[in-house]
This record gives structure tokens, C-alpha cells and sequence, in this order.
């Protein structure tokens, strides 16, 4: 049994050490709003913050990450209304919206750094994150529009 | 019944698609009707197929497409609403989980399929009739409830007027009329349409239904369904298509944890366990020994382009004619200059970000299937589960889930993702979950074909264009993914060949023609299908030609152009955009104009170029669409401007090859997409023009490539002629 904490409460996996943390997160616990994308750290579907860091969970094992803190994006916010999810509305960023839980998270994890980036820190951030709908500019306007209104 | 007198093609489809209606209403009175997935109460007023009413003041609206990240399970149910003069807040959209064809794509024959940026536009009109009879209906219920003349009522969202009383009926209190199911049910007439002018939905940018879920992470897509005793699969597939399993080792395999055994498929094996982990670790240690007959292991990509291009360049060897107008080879040999050039492109990947997958629960001894599939079609996907059962369609339940994209990908005949999940089902007893893993997907992926295209064209004295001829040697990408189809269309393969029938342009004598290649690869369309690769071919050999002519490549085109001013428009907006004529230092601009079914596009890319590593990076990209009606025009941007971002990656880095029979690709680190530091800065134009909606969702990518190689022309004076423009190929063109 591993011990971790997710969005806040304390949970009992039982599971090998060597299971992907995204496995974890989406079939053991069944919050899906992870996704599963490349399963080797390239397109970012899948990120979360391990104690506050935005983390590829799909290469992060469940033995990594024994007593740590997990945020997905259902813990992001209680209301499901941080300034990053009202921003990604107004611009109406998502196309199918497959990878936008990992760019929603990887933002936030941007702005818990850097509340006030510039368009180079926003895509230097950002460039870890693959969207195949092209919805990049609309991210980038989001994070944007989320740094003005929070 | 009101008689009407304007018959047109499409009202006789929507008034044979009602059929249904009339028994629903004639039969009983209105009451639910039993075709209609999803949660239907018993209150609620079902007005035709499309729609109904609850007491409760909410419209259901059927949604006969699927959703891949498009949008139009927004836009669709719009159209319909604004017909109806519904309360859009009201309106909840319920997905079409059956093959029932009153509710078919017209633009496929009806066939529930959704590709080629057609829903909007195959849909519009079936849509608006519905909703303006639901319209007229409710109108009328009233009419009788007050005894007033039913011209004198208006309605205003979900409410029916009476101006001259003051009196008002909501649509949910129509419902519940008795006077509702003894009216009589107007035909679907185009007399019963609003004007554009009284549009407030259309072209009101609402914002799409589906967002808010997917910025909380609660949007179900396929791969997220769960079901109660539901076990998981992965499935190793045999590496050279045509191969076969002949021994299984899975010892190792049986012996992990909640591993609960393997199955044989028809070309794989599945390993079942109660865990998804514990099915991949299970996967990583199957060991499988395959046939090695299959004629597949000799296909390696390079040589398959080598014998394409073989194919093009023989011009003995007669290709199917897919466009002809006046005598092309004539007009050619009788010009004073011929010019001939042949442009290459290789093989390319979806890389939709949710890998396939499906789940599937078979029960009664594989007489009874309950399936949820993410997939473009509940036609094909119904198919797939009949024919692998062999059981009839009445013994099915589907789920239509949305799509985390798809681009083409999930619309073949027989989906081997579906079938595998039915097979696994049935094997064990119980619902089976599977899913590929990235490296499935790309290994086993289903590609745009690579191709090998040969443009040749006269020209006179003066420079004028005297004939066209675009030779494109290619597989049929129809005969492999649905060949039902291809018995029915044969030798004419819209999938291999859009594009190359340039209508847009007035080239005179002109002949598109394709020249069937075998095929060596698995193929699905892609993105823009075949005006991905045409586009390329008849836009960068355009600029070519204005330079064998010594004329400017705006000017050459315009000549092409006299018959297409709303063509002209494009340009001539997207230059403006663009400030062509502007001079840069370090950068250049290229050109290009296409289209896509009835859609029409321009872009201008401004690129620049490290010389030393090869690497082409563009910096900002214009793009100009007519695309008649815009139905959400900030989705349309949306569309848009993913479709150049998807053109530049594949003008830029996508590239499948394949060795032995083997793809060699199999994850973005080997199959790279565009990142969003790659990403120009994109400018949309959409004109505002007459005429039904059209298409947006492709009409975008076709017209980078060219506008990129075109770019590069003016930047180095050199031509690229093979796609992707690789750094390899880059410093080649610069040698």
C-alpha cells in the first residue's frame, strides 16, 4: 500500500511501486481529467503537480511519489474556476480538449512561480506541451488574460 | 397539411427523412419516440425527429454527428435553435447513439458520418427546416389554445406571442396542450424560414457547449468510460501487416498479478487483467513468434516513392481522369514552352492526441453487445460490431463518446480498435477497456498516402497558361479503408485526389488525373485528404510557372482568376494583411490560394532560415477563407487557425517511413508535431459573404506547404519539392 495525498485527501494505493502515476490517477482513483498521450514525457496530456510542481505523471511512478502532495486538474480549484479555467472559457481555447487539463495545469504551475510572465516565459513554459489542434495561440492569450484578471 | 409549392432536392430529403414524423404524429399523437437515444422523459413533446420540448421549458436537440474536437455538436444543435426561435440556455443536445439513417449526413449518402468538414454544411438545411416547422407547429398549438389567428402570432425565445392580446405561451406550456397533438403538423418548408437578417444565433459567436467540462477535466472522452466489472486489454499487433500469430509465449505474461490471460486476434493477441498497469506490464513481457510470409515485408518508403514517381513520370501509362475540361495535352503540345516539375510527399501521421481504443461488453454468448467508441461514424462502428458478432444491429447498444481529435483517423469500415475490444469481450465475459499506447497508435497508425505528383503545363509566347495536367501517383486511400465504398466509386477516389481539380482557378485546357498505385502502407484520411499534398503540387508549381513565364506570382494567378472574384478578394485581402510589398531584410513571403470541397482559401507565410542547421522556421502566417455562411465565427477562427498550425507541422516535420514492412516511427520523439515555440503568429480573415455555409475545418492546412515552399523561393531562390521540408532536405535545395 502506498500512502499519498490527492487534491487534498489522504489515500491507499494498492498497486505495484512501478504503476505510472497517471495510471494511478485515472483508473485507481478514476479522476480522468489526466490524459494519457505519449506515456514518455513528449506532449505534457498528463502533467500534475507533485508538492507543487508541474510533473509528467505518465514517467512518474507510484513508488516516486510515496507521502508526496498530487493536484490534478479536478483539485485545481475548488469551484473549478481558477483564473487559468475562466481565462481558457473566455478565449475558448480548447478544440477537442484532450491535452488542456495538462496545459491548464502546466500554467498554473507558471503563474505559481511567476505571476507576471512574459510571452517568452509563457511559451518557454509552455513549449513541454503539445497540442495537435493548434490551439497555441489561444493558450498563450489565456495565460495572458489569466495573469491581468486574477 | 399546408400545401407548398417549393419543392427543392433538399426539402424532398428532409420531407423523406420525416417519414418518421408523420408516423409519430399520425399514429398516436406526439409521444416519444422510441429511436432517439439518450434520456427521454415521457412529458416531453417530440415536434419531429429532431427536437423535442419538456414541460420543463427544455429543448432537446438531437446531435446526428460526433464531435473530434471540431465543434459542431454546438454549431449543429444552433442551427436548429435558431430556426425554432429557441432559448439557447434551454437547449440541451443529446449525441445520436444509433445508425439510423433518417438522421444521416446527406453529403454521405446518409451514412452517420462525420469527415470532410460536412456536418455544417451537409446538415444546415435538414436542421433549419426542422426547427422552423417544430417552429410553426408550436405556433399553431397555440393558435387553437387561444382561438386567434395563427398569422398574427410571433414568437420570441421559447415563447409563442400573441401582440395584439399581450398573451404569452412559453414552448414548455405548448407542450403540455392538449390542442398540441391535434394540430396540424406544417411541412418542412423553405417558406417557413427566417431571413438572414432575423439570424440572432447564427453568427453570434456562442460560445461552444463543450469548453467548460474541458478546462475542469470533466469531459468524458472514449478512453475515460468505466463500467462496472470492467477489466482491461493492450494488445500486441503483429509488426508487418498480413502477419499472423503462430506461437504465444506468455508465461511470463500469465504470471504477473491480475494478469487473467491472453487472447488470440485475428492479427494480435490481447492480455486481459483486471489493471490497466497490470495489462501493459503484461504486454512488455508477451513474447510472440509471427509468419513472416506476408508480401508486406518488402515495402520500405523510399522505394515506394521511387516507383510512384516511376508512375508519374510515365506518361504512357494512363491515369484515372478525376477532372478534365477541353483538351489538356493538346493545348500543351501546341505551346510554344513546356514546363514539367514533380513534387514528392511522403507519408504522414494523425497523431490525434487520444490513441484508439474502446470498450466493449458482450454478453449472451456473443449474442448481445453493448460497446462505447469514440469514432467518426455510428454507421461504420455499428458495422463493425455486426460483422464481428455476426449478430443483427437490434442486438447492439452503442456509445458515441467524443473524440480527444481525430483528423480522419476513426472513420473506416472496420475498426479494428472496436473489433479488438468486442473480440476481447466475448473471450472473457465480462466488459473489456482497450487501449493503445502512443506506440500502437503510430506503429499500427493509418496514413495519408505518400505520393508523387507530376505537373505539366504549356505556355505561350506571352506567358499565358495553355494547358494543365496534374498527374498524381498515389494508392487509392478509399479501396483500402472502405472498400463498400470503393465498389461504389471506383476509380474516382475523392480521398487520394481533392484538390488536384483546381476549380477555383480557370485554367482552361486542364486534366487532373490519377494514376493508382499499389498500395504498401495502411491509409485513413488526413487532414485536408488529398488537397494536403495537391495544394502543394499545383501552388508551389504555380509560382514556378509565373517565374518560367517572367511574370509575378500574384499577377499570374489573378490572370487564372477573371471568372472568381470573391477568389480574388482572398488574395488580394491576405496580401494587404500580409503588406506584401513590403521589403524585409531577414524573412520572405510565398503565396498560395486553394481550397477545399466548396470552400476557398489564401495564406501568406513569412519565413525565415538558418542556413547552417536547415531549419525553416515560420514566423507569421495570413490566411483568408470564404467559407459562404459562418455559423460560429470564433470557432470558425478556432478551426482555422489549428488547420495552419497543422499544415506547418507537416510542411515542416512530419514524415512516416517504413522499413521491411515495419513503421520505424513510434512516439513524438521520432514523429515530432509542432510545439508551440514553432508556432507563427497567425492572422484569420473570414469573408463575409452570401450562399450556404460551406466548410471550414480542413480548408486551412491545404494552402501552408505551398505558401511555405513558395516563401522559400523568394528567400533563397531555390525550389523544395519533396514534403516534409526537413532540414536535410533544406540544405540539399541550398547546395
Amino acid at each position: 500500500m502506498a500512502r499519498l495525498t490527492i487534491n487534498g485527501a489522504p489515500v491507499e494505493i494498492d498497486a505495484p511501486a512501478d504503476t505510472p502515476l497517471l495510471i494511478v490517477i485515472r483508473e485507481h482513483l478514476g479522476l480522468t481529467g489526466s490524459k494519457y498521450g505519449c506515456g514518455a514525457a513528449m506532449c505534457g496530456s498528463c502533467t500534475v503537480h507533485v508538492d507543487g510542481a508541474a510533473t509528467y505523471a505518465c514517467i512518474t511512478t507510484l513508488g516516486d511519489v510515496e507521502g508526496a502532495e498530487i493536484v490534478t486538474i479536478e483539485g485545481l480549484s475548488p469551484g473549478g474556476d481558477h483564473p487559468l479555467q475562466r481565462a481558457w472559457i473566455a478565449e475558448q481555447a480548447p478544440q477537442c480538449g484532450y491535452c488542456q487539463s495538462g496545459q491548464i495545469m502546466r500554467a498554473a504551475a507558471l503563474l505559481n512561480e511567476n505571476p507576471n510572465p512574459s510571452r517568452d516565459e509563457i511559451v518557454d513554459a509552455m513549449s513541454g506541451n503539445l497540442c495537435r489542434c493548434g490551439t497555441y495561440a489561444r493558450i498563450v492569450r489565456a495565460i495572458q488574460r489569466a495573469t491581468q484578471e486574477a | 397539411m399546408a400545401a407548398n409549392t417549393t419543392l427543392t432536392v433538399n426539402r424532398r430529403r428532409f420531407l423523406t427523412s420525416a417519414a418518421g414524423f408523420a408516423f409519430v404524429v399520425g399514429a398516436a399523437g406526439l409521444r416519444p419516440s422510441a429511436t432517439v437515444a439518450g434520456s427521454v422523459a415521457d412529458a416531453e413533446a417530440h415536434l419531429n425527429i429532431w427536437v423535442s420540448i419538456g414541460a420543463d421549458n427544455l429543448i432537446r436537440i438531437v446531435y446526428p454527428a460526433t464531435d473530434l474536437g471540431q465543434g459542431s455538436s454546438t454549431a449543429l444543435p444552433m442551427i436548429l435553435a435558431e430556426e425554432l426561435d429557441a432559448d439557447w440556455t434551454q437547449v440541451r443536445v443529446d449525441q445520436l447513439d444509433v445508425d439510423d439513417r433518417r438522421y444521416g449526413n446527406p453529403k454521405f449518402g446518409m451514412v452517420l458520418y462525420t469527415a470532410g468538414s460536412s456536418a455544417v454544411q451537409g446538415y444546415y438545411m435538414p436542421l433549419r427546416l426542422a426547427g422552423a416547422q417544430a417552429r410553426r407547429t408550436l405556433i399553431r398549438a397555440a393558435a387553437a389554445h387561444w382561438s386567434a389567428p395563427e398569422e398574427r402570432l410571433r414568437t420570441e425565445p421559447n415563447v409563442v406571442v400573441d401582440p395584439e392580446s399581450g398573451r404569452r405561451l412559453t414552448y414548455g406550456q405548448i407542450a403540455g396542450l392538449t390542442e398540441l397533438a391535434a394540430v396540424p403538423i406544417p411541412e418542412a418548408s423553405e417558406s417557413l424560414l427566417k431571413s438572414r437578417s432575423e439570424f440572432r444565433l447564427i453568427g453570434a459567436d456562442l460560445p461552444r457547449i463543450d469548453i467548460p467540462a474541458k478546462t475542469r477535466g470533466a469531459f468524458e472522452y472514449g478512453a475515460d468510460v468505466r463500467v462496472p466489472d470492467m477489466i482491461y486489454a493492450t494488445v500486441v499487433r503483429a509488426p508487418v501487416e498480413g502477419e499472423t500469430p503462430v506461437t504465444v509465449m506468455d508465461r511470463d505474461t500469465l504470471a504477473i498479478p491480475r494478469v487473467l490471460g491472453t487472447v488470440m486476434l485475428p492479427d494480435g493477441v490481447a492480455i486481459l487483467a483486471e489493471t490497466q498497469e497490470a495489462a501493459l506490464f503484461g504486454k512488455s513481457a508477451l513474447s510472440v513468434e509471427w509468419t513472416d510470409t506476408a508480401a508486406s515485408r518488402a515495402h520500405n518508403s523510399d522505394q515506394d516513392l521511387m516507383d510512384y514517381t516511376s508512375e508519374a513520370e510515365d506518361l504512357a501509362k494512363d491515369g484515372a481522369i478525376w477532372r478534365e475540361t477541353g483538351d489538356a495535352l493538346a493545348a500543351v503540345n501546341a505551346a510554344p514552352r513546356r514546363v514539367e516539375r514533380l513534387y514528392l510527399s511522403d507519408y504522414a501521421y494523425h497523431a490525434q492526441f487520444e490513441p484508439m481504443g474502446a470498450v466493449a461488453s458482450v454478453t449472451e454468448n456473443g449474442q448481445r453487445a453493448e460497446v462505447w467508441i469514440a469514432s467518426q461514424t455510428q454507421s461504420w462502428s455499428l458495422r463493425t460490431v455486426t460483422e464481428t458478432l455476426g449478430i443483427p444491429a437490434d442486438r447492439v447498444r452503442m456509445h458515441m463518446t467524443p473524440m480527444g481529435g481525430s483528423f480522419g483517423r476513426r472513420t473506416e469500415l472496420m475498426q479494428p480498435y472496436l473489433r479488438d475490444a468486442v473480440l476481447a469481450s466475448k473471450a472473457a465475459g465480462r466488459p473489456v477497456k482497450v487501449l493503445w499506447t502512443r506506440e500502437d497508435d503510430v506503429k499500427f497508425g493509418a496514413f495519408r498516402p505518400a505520393a508523387a505528383q507530376k505537373m505539366i503545363a504549356g505556355l505561350t509566347a506571352d506567358g499565358a497558361l495553355s494547358g494543365w495536367r496534374h498527374r498524381v501517383a498515389a494508392p487509392s486511400v478509399i479501396a483500402y479503408f472502405n472498400p463498400l465504398r470503393w465498389a461504389q466509386v471506383a476509380p474516382q477516389d475523392v480521398i487520394t485526389m481533392r484538390g488536384a481539380e483546381s476549380k477555383f482557378y480557370d485554367l482552361g485546357d486542364m486534366r487532373a488525373e490519377h494514376v493508382i498505385t499499389e498500395r504498401r502502407a495502411r491509409l485513413a484520411p488526413w487532414r485536408g485528404i488529398g488537397a494536403a499534398y495537391t495544394s502543394f503540387a499545383s501552388e508551389a508549381f504555380m509560382d514556378e510557372l509565373a517565374e518560367e513565364a517572367g511574370a509575378d506570382p500574384v499577377a499570374f494567378r489573378m490572370a487564372l482568376l477573371n471568372e472568381n472574384a470573391r477568389g480574388r478578394w482572398l488574395i488580394e485581402r491576405a496580401l494587404e494583411m500580409a503588406e506584401w510589398e513590403r521589403p524585409r531584410s531577414e524573412t520572405a513571403l510565398g503565396l498560395a490560394f486553394a481550397g477545399y470541397g466548396d470552400s476557398m482559401a489564401a495564406g501568406v507565410a513569412e519565413i525565415s532560415l538558418d542556413r547552417e542547421s536547415g531549419v525553416i522556421a515560420v514566423k507569421r502566417f495570413w490566411a483568408t477563407v470564404d467559407a459562404g455562411l459562418i455559423i460560429s465565427p470564433n470557432n470558425a477562427l478556432a478551426q482555422i487557425e489549428g488547420g495552419v498550425v497543422y499544415g506547418v507541422s507537416s510542411a515542416l516535420k512530419e514524415r512516416i517511413t517504413i522499413k521491411d514492412g515495419e513503421v520505424e516511427q513510434s512516439n513524438f520523439f521520432d514523429y515530432e508535431i509542432l510545439r508551440i515555440d514553432e508556432t507563427p503568429e497567425i492572422e484569420v480573415d473570414i469573408a463575409n459573404v452570401d450562399g450556404p455555409p460551406t466548410s471550414i475545418g480542413e480548408v486551412s492546412t491545404p494552402i501552408v506547404a505551398p505558401a511555405i515552399a513558395n516563401a522559400f523561393f523568394a528567400l533563397t531562390g531555390r525550389r523544395l519539392r519533396h514534403m516534409p521540408f526537413t532540414p536535410d532536405r533544406v540544405l540539399e535545395a541550398l547546395a
